[in-house]
């Protein structure tokens, strides 16, 4: 490791000292998919990033899974046979209860 | 004119056609957000039967799916409120586990990621899954150990975009218990598709 390489692994390492941890920052990191990070947040959570791949890993996965759910929640995932459907019991009492109107 | 032809328009729908038309998918539906089977039942029973009920104001304006999901969803938010008023949320655990050996070191960097449960670059993607048909079979099976109240709340603001006002609402909750249900089911969700589907090439 050249020394510009091992001096900035050092600041790295300094400033994620002195942020608020991984364990709070995915906290804030879910909080920003609900409303506007205050000024405060959005600086802390910048650094952090800047120094963590894993958090950044992190809301690229929280993003991912939302797009994934919300761009397929229409159909599909009802109309697949392998989700059960009525069961026949339960098909039954329906309709008794349907008749009984 | 007989009574036969002026009422022809209005009559009354062939129960047990619906039911096999439809009661799989409103079943499907509601089970899905519910998370509870017998709950799901009694929605779609009673979806049918106010469908019955209401059958003149429909008069064939759209599809009847669409129309029966319509009155499907208010019997789920009357089940949620039903529920919510018989069970207030109580212990901090309800809200899902906390997942804090996800920050436990040992190397005197305590309460960052440890590396068994750190977040890697994933191999595959979610939407690998949706092609093959498996990614709601896989969300169905991460989300199922999370108590039934955080689940249905994360399925109605992930897959439903529903505001948080709507969702706090419904499951009489504040909007930091919401916030904190939220979180944790995601750090759940996501640690469960690294582990089992996403995290190592196959």
């Amino acid at each position: 490791m050249g020394w510009y390489e091992k001096a900035k692994h050092a600041v790295r390492f300094w400033l994620l000292r002195r942020l608020p941890p991984c364990k709070q920052t995915v906290e804030v990191i879910s909080q920003s998919l609900e409303r506007p990070l205050s000024v405060r947040e959005r600086v802390l959570l910048k650094l952090h990033l800047w120094v963590c791949m894993w958090c950044v890993w992190y809301l690229e996965h929280l993003q991912i899974m939302r797009d994934t759910m919300r761009e397929n929640a229409s159909e599909p995932e009802l109309d697949s046979p392998s989700t059960p459907g009525l069961s026949p019991e339960a098909r039954e009492r329906i309709k008794q209860a349907i008749s009984r109107q | 004119m007989s009574e036969a032809q002026v009422k022809a328009p209005n009559k009354s729908p062939d129960a047990g056609v619906w039911l096999d038309q439809h009661g799989d998918y409103l079943f499907k539906y509601a089970s899905f957000r519910l998370r509870d089977e017998s709950a799901a039942e009694d929605a779609v029973q009673e979806t049918f039967l106010a469908a019955l009920k209401a059958y003149e104001k429909f008069e064939g304006r759209g599809s009847e799916r669409t129309w029966l999901v319509g009155i499907l969803k208010h019997k789920i938010t009357d089940h949620f409120r039903r529920t919510a008023r018989e069970a207030p949320m109580g212990q901090e655990q309800d809200e899902g586990p906390e997942h804090a050996e996800f920050f436990t070191r040992t190397d005197g960097w305590d309460h960052h990621w440890n590396n068994e449960y750190a977040p890697t670059d994933w191999h595959a993607t979610p939407a690998q899954l949706v092609e093959q048909g498996d990614f709601w079979r896989v969300f169905h099976y991460c989300l199922s150990p999370l108590p039934q109240r955080t689940a249905s709340a994360f399925t109605l603001r992930e897959v439903d975009g529903l505001s948080s006002e709507e969702i706090c609402e419904m499951l009489s909750i504040t909007v930091n218990n919401l916030w904190v249900m939220l979180h944790r089911a995601r750090l759940h969700l996501r640690n469960c598709l690294q582990k089992n589907w996403f995290g190592h090439k196959h």
